[in-house]
């Protein structure tokens, strides 16, 4: 809880330098809502007595000044309502969002993407930048119940100093809330799963390419049913804690309206004895009555600040990973301008965090500076494990990748970044202008058309790029207007993005046609061991090809077969075909299915 | 007058919250709501005790009044506490109700073409009930925040009772400026809603980046490029533009609000001042004067927080959204129809037709997407007999997904016609006709539910235990499912508890398990397994397993394959080629080769590698 201050205090700062207007606007609106508390009483109090006295000037003079600080009070409560609720909102969206979003992208590793239980915690935060936002305010708004707490104490203290004992009973309520909310929030996480599955589905189920499949399998019913079932499950968990924090609530407000009822008794014991006046006994009620609206005010922004705890610890976690990271990060080598020995794996183990197995067990491998290197494998062998070590996404458990000798984790991460280049079997579809999903793979030369026209050549990308209704400016992604792309063409664009940088150190391609059509992956891969040679010849660079193509694999330097997260046989192909081993029998299995006749 | 529409029609959309909860909740709130007035009465009773002068009695007289007051107040915090929970409930029921109407209404629309319309996803966005900021609001939570203010009303009359009791024109005296001044509020809110609404087309743009920060996929290339930072200045750039209308609305609001000020005094110092007046010449007593000056104000409470106005105005417009959204799928449905059919895509088949499809016919079919010129499709003629395994090959773009896409009547023809044994596919059921059909979609849908749903989401019907164990034997996921935890009922997503991640090769395995799990059983199993490109992702040795069992099942159920890797393709019965959006070659593999045409040349080039490289050693492994 020690750094939720600080978290305010920042978010406040944001919110002045966002909409520094508005922001004074709501510190206004709050500090005259405190002074109209006093005011209400004061005037309620003198007309009364005026009244009860027949001065009728003053009596008409405090009528007024009731109906204007009441007047005053109406406006400021939507007033403030509506000033913290919108500077919220904008400091949300235009200074904790994108901060939120930076932090996300500046994790270098990809273990909170890819460990469910941490997505979802940064799925969490993204989605509440807005909430973040309002902790700050809701500070504020308890800091203004407070104050309204003691202009009624001091009031009620003129009164009787007696009715100073309501004061402690008013911790009851708001240490019983707290324990009320503590459960909601309990609830909150236990029901997140069953919450998250409930909207997978149904943003499947409505989207057009989830829509598609559910529709011919007629699996709508099934997958509503599922749907509701989740939903009802994360409600149910819910609104039992509700009902629970309920009671809690209820036990604590009796507990003080049990000490109101005998201050009031005592207030009209002084009156009926001829201490005290009518007017003593309106401001009494009143003030208790809207000691009640203050309290209640800082019960429902103290059990808002609990409940946001369930979004504000997310978001401190995610900020300690990027302290932590740039901690780390001290490692501020930069990577060396060419290869010439090549990146050697030494012993490098890895388990994914949270899982069992070994996804790399014990790998010692050189690539060779200059070479075109495949790996090859069944499925989970570890050849995409292997290549996001290479890549820095994941660092080894045990063992180091060393480029030309030098530890890769010693050296910067953006910076040995900027030097590689990657497509991936799961490429990412960027819905943009078609420019743009190419060019944001080299951003200083995204404005280059030249680069553009030479990545987009390397891909097979033209005939695409060319058919497309408003050519390299088309909007991708018929849901935001624009033109779908069918697999093999996301494919080519994703080539095309990893084709812009000019001279990377390591160029990865992970299964980079699986839904090409022949000629296109003939042609790609024969540009593509053109680009390698050509990037070897000057910087000595590494091309790493995984595939389950044997034909693809064939032209490389260097075969690496995998098998359980290890490395169980390498060479050429030549090597490997005459070793006779697991390679040559995949191979001739491929083979054969292109011999002549279909052999069995 | 929007309002009074409105205000029936969000008390209606309470219906799912059940009778009881909203019968429960009205009462506690309508307790709740009186608070204040009784509150006001409670206090002039006392009030009246203590104003004649003083005697020996008059504490013991003020007890039942002051222990009336403590009950009231006690009263207030009970039903507040006790509506937060059943508020939460009726919401939540309203909004899991209201999600499962728009999926309902979603996936019963026969085409995609209307989940594709821009116009459409807009809408989609809108009425989701799944807020991600503050200023959205569900129906929930504007059909709740419609009972509150209707209990609301029920103070307020209370409150009037009270005013009329010094003087029956007091009521319109307070009661006039106090609806005016709402009436102001719920305008503000209503265009606030609307300019929310003109906000959605930048923040779907928005999306793209901020779905792209927390995908692994997108997260993969974010890093390799470095392009996190340039992504939040775009995706920042679409939020002010997006928001702006909505901001200088507020703005605007905010500047006004010496307007409301001026109505909450012109309804409450008429009314202090006549009845201070009164009391101070006689004319009525210091106790009516009290509960005046108390009540007075809370009538303006009664009529609603601007929250609730809000919610109100939100709301209703989700429901407006939400019956647009509905016309235009019916609409959408309509045309691509033609006939009537069943509204639900997932509708058992239902009227005579054969239960077992033969033939399968393109009929000179072109097909154009909504929005392009250039055709896709360009008078196809296809026979597909459910005996047979028909290749389809072409290059990327050639059509082919968009032919499995018409055969399956995602789309409509733009001309010509899909029959099955001579009827038009178009006039029958869409699950009548779709439950003769199990696809494999390239792009099929990742679950993240147990591996058993995964399979059974397969085809509409109950589970069928040994259905689901002989697709996954078949399809090779068997060997898949020995690795996981907790088997079949693994959750196939490391976000649920207790779940893992498969690797694309697996999640292949398993959706062809679901596609067979269609063919293997149901009323009537599948006649045509369609599958596009169902092993790009698979290894060699699983792939040619895969291959040869289902060759094996060609003749119960035809099969059409769309694939790239023509070592596969060539041992089907037929291949055909699609090339500029027609049928150009069609034969055995043997026809086509000696025809050398495109698909010799298709062949030849996939071939080459293998028989080049076959200069290295020779007949070096065993056969």
């Amino acid at each position: 809880m020690s750094r939720y201050p600080s978290l305010w205090w920042e978010v406040l700062r944001l919110s002045w330098r966002t909409a520094p207007g508005l922001t004074a606007g709501a510190y206004a609106a709050v500090a005259v809502s405190v002074g109209a508390v006093a005011a209400v009483g004061l005037s309620l109090r003198a007309t009364v007595d005026a009244t009860a006295q027949g001065a009728a000037g003053a009596a008409l003079l405090g009528a007024a000044g009731v109906a204007g600080a009441y007047a005053l009070t109406l406006v400021l409560q939507d007033l403030t309502t509506e000033l913290v609720g919108t500077v919220s909102d904008r400091t949300g969206r235009m200074a904790v969002h994108p901060r939120v979003h930076r932090d996300i992208n500046a994790v270098q590793g990809l273990e909170h993407l890819e460990r469910g239980d941490f997505l979802d915690r940064v799925s969490l935060v993204r989605r509440s930048t807005g909430s973040i936002a309002r902790s700050g305010w809701n500070a504020v708004l308890a800091v203004a119940s407070v104050l309204k707490l003691l202009v009624t104490v001091v009031l009620l203290g003129g009164v009787d100093p007696v009715l100073l004992v309501l004061i402690p009973l008013a911790a009851a309520p708001v240490w019983c809330d707290h324990r009320g909310q503590l459960l909601v929030q309990r609830a909150e996480v236990e029901g997140a799963e069953a919450h998250r599955v409930q909207q997978h589905l149904f943003d499947t189920l409505v989207g057009a390419a989830g829509g598609k499949e559910v529709r011919v399998a007629g699996a709508a019913e099934r997958l509503l049913g599922i749907q509701a079932r989740a939903w009802r499950e994360a409600e149910r968990v819910r609104f039992r804690a509700r009902a629970f924090a309920a009671l809690w609530t209820l036990a604590g407000w009796t507990v003080f309206v049990a000490g109101f009822t005998g201050g009031i008794a005592l207030v009209v014991r002084l009156a009926a004895g001829g201490t005290g006046g009518v007017g003593d006994l309106v401001l009494t009620v009143m003030l208790a009555v809207s000691l009640r609206q203050t309290m209640q005010g800082t019960v429902a922004t103290a059990a808002e600040a609990t409940g946001m705890r369930r979004v504000i610890e997310p978001y401190l976690w995610l900020r300690d990973l990027v302290r932590a990271e740039r901690e780390r990060g001290a490692a501020d080598e930069p990577p060396p301008e060419a290869l010439s020995r090549g990146i050697a794996l030494a012993g490098v183990s890895f388990t994914y965090p949270g899982t069992g197995r070994r996804a790399l067990d014990d790998v010692s491998v050189l690539l060779p500076a200059g070479s075109v290197v495949a790996v090859v494998g069944e499925y989970g062998s570890g050849k995409t494990t292997l290549v996001k070590l290479l890549l820095s996404f994941y660092e080894p458990d045990s063992g180091c990748v060393l480029l030309d000798g030098r530890d890769l984790g010693r050296v910067r991460t953006a910076g040995w970044r900027a030097r590689t280049s990657a497509v991936f079997q799961d490429f990412g579809r960027f819905h943009t202008v078609f420019r743009e999903t190419v060019g944001i793979g080299d951003l200083p030369r995204m404005g280059d058309g030249e680069a553009l026209r030479e990545a987009v050549r390397a891909a097979d990308a033209e005939a695409l790029a060319e058919r497309l209704p408003e050519g390299w400016e088309t909007q991708l992604g018929r849901e935001l207007g624009g033109t779908e792309l069918s697999e093999g063409q996301w494919q080519r664009t994703a080539l095309a993005r990893a084709s812009m940088r000019g001279d990377p150190l390591l160029f990865v391609l992970d299964e980079p046609t699986a839904s090409l059509d022949a000629p296109s992956e003939e042609a790609i891969f024969r540009r593509y061991m053109e680009r390698a040679r050509a990037h070897a010849a000057v910087t000595g660079a590494v091309t790493v090809i995984v595939s389950h193509r044997f034909s693809t694999v064939a032209g490389a330097d260097l075969v690496l077969v995998m098998d359980r997260g290890r490395i169980v046989e390498s060479g050429t192909h030549g090597e490997l075909l005459a070793l006779d081993g697991r390679y040559s029998e995949l191979y001739g299995m491929q083979a054969r299915a292109y011999a002549p006749e279909p052999g069995g | 007058m929007g309002f009074l529409r409105n205000w029936p029609l969000l008390l209606r959309a309470l219906g799912p919250a059940g009778p009881v909860l909203v019968a429960s909740l009205a009462a506690v709130r309508f307790l709740e709501r009186l608070v204040p007035a009784v509150t006001a009465l409670a206090l002039a009773a006392l009030v009246g005790v203590l104003a004649p002068p003083a005697t020996p009695g008059t504490f013991t007289a003020a007890l039942p009044p002051i222990l009336v007051l403590g009950l009231v107040v006690l009263g207030g915090h009970a039903g507040e506490a006790a509506a937060a929970p059943l508020e939460y409930l009726a919401r939540s029921r309203i909004d899991g109700a209201h999600r499962e109407r728009i999926g309902r209404a979603v996936s019963g629309s026969r085409g995609i073409a209307a989940l594709e319309d821009t116009a459409n996803q807009v809408l989609l966005r809108q009425v989701r009930a799944d807020p991600e900021h503050g200023v959205e609001s569900t129906p929930g939570s504007g059909a709740v925040a419609a009972l509150r203010w209707t209990c609301g009303l029920a103070g307020a009359v209370v409150t009037c009772a009270i005013l009329a009791r010094f003087a029956w024109w007091l009521v319109p005296v307070v009661l006039v400026p106090a609806a005016a001044h709402r009436y102001l509020r719920h305008r503000w809110s209503l265009t606030g809603a609307d300019r929310w609404r003109t906000a959605i087309r930048g923040e779907l743009h928005a999306d793209v980046w901020r779905g792209a920060s927390v995908s692994p996929s997108e997260g993969k290339d974010v890093r390799v490029f470095g392009i996190g930072d340039w992504m939040v200045d775009r995706m920042q750039g679409h939020l002010v533009e997006a928001n702006k209308p909505l901001w200088s609305h507020i703005d605007r609001t905010l500047r006004l609000q010496w307007s409301p000020l001026l109505l909450v005094l012109a309804g409450l110092v008429p009314a202090y001042l006549l009845v201070t007046h009164g009391a101070v010449s006689g004319t009525t007593t210091v106790t009516v004067q009290t509960a005046v000056l108390a009540a007075g104000w809370s009538l303006y409470q009664a009529l609603g927080g601007s929250a609730d106005l809000f919610h109100m105005a939100g709301a209703a417009r989700v429901l407006s959204s939400t019956a647009e959204l509905r016309g235009r799928l019916a609409e959408g449905g309509r045309t691509a129809t033609g006939g009537g059919g069943a509204a639900d895509g997932s509708a058992p088949p239902r009227g005579r037709g054969p239960s077992r499809v033969s033939v399968i016919r393109f009929e000179d079919v072109s097909f154009t997407y909504p929005g392009t010129d250039s055709p896709v499709l360009d008078g196809v003629d296809l026979e597909i007999r459910t005996d047979e395994l028909l290749a389809v090959v072409g290059l990327n773009g050639a059509g082919k997904s968009t032919l499995i896409k018409l055969l399956c009547g995602l789309y409509r023809p733009t001309s010509g016609r899909v029959t099955a044994d001579g009827v038009d596919v178009a006039t029958m059921a869409a699950g009548q006709w779709r439950s003769r059909l199990a696809v494999v979609f390239q792009d099929f849908n990742r679950y993240e539910l147990s591996a058993r749903e995964n399979v059974l989401l397969g085809r509409a019907g109950p589970p069928d235990r040994e259905a689901l164990d002989a697709a996954a034997e078949e399809s090779g996921f068997a060997g898949v499912l020995e690795r996981l935890p907790r088997g079949w009922d693994t959750p196939l997503s490391r976000g649920r508890a207790g779940g893992v991640d498969l690797s694309g090769g697996q999640w292949q395995q398993l959706v062809l398990a679901r596609a067979l799990y269609a063919v293997l059983g149901g009323d009537v199993p599948a006649s045509l397994l369609v599958a596009d490109e169902p092993t790009a992702h698979l290894d060699v040795r699983t792939e040619f397993a895969l291959f040869r069992r289902l060759e094996e099942r060609r003749r119960e159920t035809g099969i059409v394959l769309v694939s790239h890797r023509l070592s596969t393709v060539r041992r089907a019965d037929r291949i055909v080629l699609l090339d500029g959006g027609r049928v150009t070659e069609s034969g055995t593999h043997e026809e086509l080769v000696a025809l050398g045409g495109r698909y010799a040349r298709m062949f030849a080039v996939q071939a080459e590698r293998f028989r080049t490289d076959r200069t290295a050693p020779r007949e070096g492994g065993p056969a």
